[in-house]
């Protein structure tokens, strides 16, 4: 226990310099504004801005960019209730209960409410982040090659589960995205692979060319092609803090979210998308009068958002202690840490506990600043709801293409992005999604030298991966999950809750 | 219908995958050459595709799914402009040329409105990139040579 706030204090004293705060502010500042304008995500945001973060130490880069994150988590719940627009896959359910708030007139209690949760559920993630920290890395770095390996194959069986749509061409985009990842010259030989002779893939596709190229340009391409239906809330917003009686109905459904939210955010392959569904479901079946939800029941407001943000904040854990990214945003943050030096991994938080523990810390900082300054702030993300999408779009592409070429100031890397933005948006059509495939890319460099290097501790043998119990209990449970979820039943309800 | 071509272009990736892994050295298990994992994946890639063939080919239906040029075109042009004119001719020529090329892509684009904002936008853009954060971005090389 000592141990715990002692790093924690630690942590605070990094997380609180000038230029951590600042950086702090500005990622949840710039994360709550795209997470309010609709047809922006924290994924493009974060590929866009990842080249300019060069200037910056790693610390405070990562600060910036989970500002981002967390703050998008807001944001689009702030789009969720005024407009009924989810800003992000994560605030869907916020819709159903915080638009129907504001047409009651309520729109500000229902804002209100879900910042105060959205707080509370930070500060518990945060500590839950800071206690599970130090074991799991002790676990992990017991973890030979080979058990490393089967860990990142658990992964990204989550991965394929989790991802909507159909298994097999999630698999398939994983493998893809395995295969991108050899482009370039080989570790051990130094012989080229899958380059076709071309000196710029010599160094590998570029993590931020491949992440704008699919997630920003792609999405562009899709915002561009089904215009959203604008359902802004006129009337006045009218008084922000919820009534006791609103804050004696949100309790428990805001405390039961952070426990699922904070449980499945560790979960790979997205599991935080999954909390705020689960929450709804569950505060709908515990309630004594389930009729209200879906016509302006603040439980329905309060449970998910909590859920919502304590997942944000518990999906670092699988990054920050196992350098295991549990979604496409952590993938990103992967990316990251490689472009400034950081090997992602357990020793991450033995080699740098100040960016550890200044991460933990700043998380919550960032949370403060998401109470305090977004809730005066509303009325200013309402008048930018109406820059019309027209304009947007083109200031986004441009930020892209000036992002791509300062990484190494090269412009086949924009032409490079373009391509990937075709493969994205032909992906796209076909059904397939692109996140699963960042996963695999960012994954797979990390996953092929585990296998050689565990290939060669057993001299050959593949069976080293069952007689070793821990890869082999984990490489079977990777297989259990993939059945579980092919199953016809299963996945009928998976969809249910994923596609509504 | 659609998953026969997504099927079709799986088998085109680990085509080429096994092709250029296979003219690498591939190892044993012992000893894993640079060739080997390409060309398991495109093993794996393959089988995916086959299915996918397969079952495309049984759900038949010709679904006919709207493919609008229109968006790719602009966008990814404007994209390809901005490569092609950012080192010879500058942030200062290749960003209003990105967000005009970029605005054709919506039909709501309005002419006057575009050339304004392209403007304001490079200009913005410029001493948020140049300036604030000092990026050795071109400025515009044939007129004040950096």
């Amino acid at each position: 226990m000592d141990a715990l706030f002692a790093n924690l204090a630690r942590g605070f004293s990094v997380a609180v310099s000038l230029q951590n705060l600042g950086l702090c502010f500005l990622g949840t500042f710039v994360g709550t504004l795209i997470g309010v304008l609709p047809g922006v995500g924290p994924i493009a945001t974060i590929a866009m801005l990842l080249p300019l973060t060069f200037n910056f130490d790693p610390t405070g880069a990562l600060i910036m960019l989970a500002g981002i994150y967390y703050g998008a988590q807001y944001g689009g719940s702030t789009t969720a209730i005024l407009i009924n627009v989810p800003g992000e896959a994560t605030s869907v359910v916020t819709t159903l209960d915080g638009h129907q708030m504001a047409r009651q007139g309520r729109a500000g209690v229902a804002l209100g409410t879900a910042a105060i949760v959205s707080f509370v559920a930070g500060c518990v993630s945060t500590v839950v982040v800071a206690a599970l920290g130090v074991p799991l890395t002790k676990v992990a770095l017991l973890f030979g090659p080979a058990e490393y390996f089967a860990l990142m194959v658990l992964g990204l069986a989550f991965a394929v589960v989790l991802a909507r749509g159909s298994l097999l061409k999630a698999s398939a985009m994983i493998l893809i995205g395995v295969l991108l990842s050899t482009i370039g010259t080989d570790l051990e030989t130094g012989e080229e692979r899958l380059t076709f002779g071309w000196a710029e893939l010599a160094d590998g596709i570029d993590f931020v060319v491949l992440a704008m190229g699919m997630f920003g340009f792609a999405e562009i391409l899709r915002n561009l092609e089904n215009p959203e239906t604008r359902d802004v809330v006129r009337g006045k917003i009218g008084r922000l803090l919820p009534t006791r009686a609103d804050i004696r109905q949100s309790f428990w459904p805001m405390l039961r979210g952070i426990g699922l939210g904070a449980t499945l955010g560790i979960l790979p392959g997205n599991g935080a998308v999954l909390g705020p569904f689960a929450s709804y479901a569950v505060e709908k079946k515990l309630s004594r009068t389930p009729e209200r939800f879906g016509r302006g029941a603040i439980e329905g407001v309060a449970g998910p958002e909590a859920a919502n943000n304590a997942g944000a904040q518990t999906a670092f854990i699988p990054l920050l202690t196992l350098g295991l990214p549990p979604n496409a945003v952590m993938a990103l943050m992967v990316g990251a840490m490689t472009i400034h030096g950081i090997i992602p991994g357990p020793q991450v938080m033995t080699k740098s506990p100040d960016l550890f523990w200044g991460m933990v810390a700043s998380m919550w900082i960032g949370n403060l600043f998401l109470l305090v300054i977004n809730l005066p702030l509303i009325g200013i993300w309402v008048k930018l709801l109406h820059v019309p999408y027209r304009l947007m779009f083109s200031a986004i592409l441009l930020f892209c293409a000036i992002g791509v070429y300062s990484i190494n100031n090269d412009p086949s890397d924009v032409l490079l992005t373009a391509l990937f933005g075709l493969a994205g948006y032909v992906a796209i059509k076909f059904g397939f999604e692109p996140a699963p495939l960042l996963l695999g890319f960012v994954l797979g460099r990390l996953m092929e030298e585990k296998l050689r290097q565990a290939l060669i501790l057993a001299r050959g043998d593949l069976m080293t991966f069952i007689w070793n119990p821990v890869s082999a209990a984990l490489l079977v449970l990777s297989l259990g999950i993939v059945v579980v979820a092919a199953l016809p039943t299963i996945r009928k309800e998976k969809d249910e809750v994923l596609s509504s | 219908m659609r998953d026969v071509i997504a099927g079709l272009i799986l088998l085109v990736i680990a085509a080429v995958a096994a092709w250029q892994g296979s003219a690498l050295t591939v190892g044993t298990p012992r000893h894993i050459g640079p060739g080997m994992v390409p060309i398991v994946l495109s093993a794996l890639i393959a089988l995916i595709g086959v299915v996918l063939v397969g079952i495309g080919v049984r759900e038949g239906r010709a679904h006919r799914d709207r493919w609008p040029l229109r968006g790719p075109v602009f966008i990814l042009g404007a994209a390809v402009v901005f490569g092609l004119a950012i080192r010879p001719l500058g942030l200062a020529v290749a960003g209003p040329l990105l967000v005009v090329v970029g605005a054709l892509a919506s039909e709501e684009t309005r002419f006057f409105e575009v050339t304004l904002f392209a403007a304001g936008m490079t200009i913005f853009c410029v001493v948020l990139f140049k300036y604030l954060l000092s990026l050795p971005i071109p400025l515009a090389p044939w007129l004040i040579g950096y």
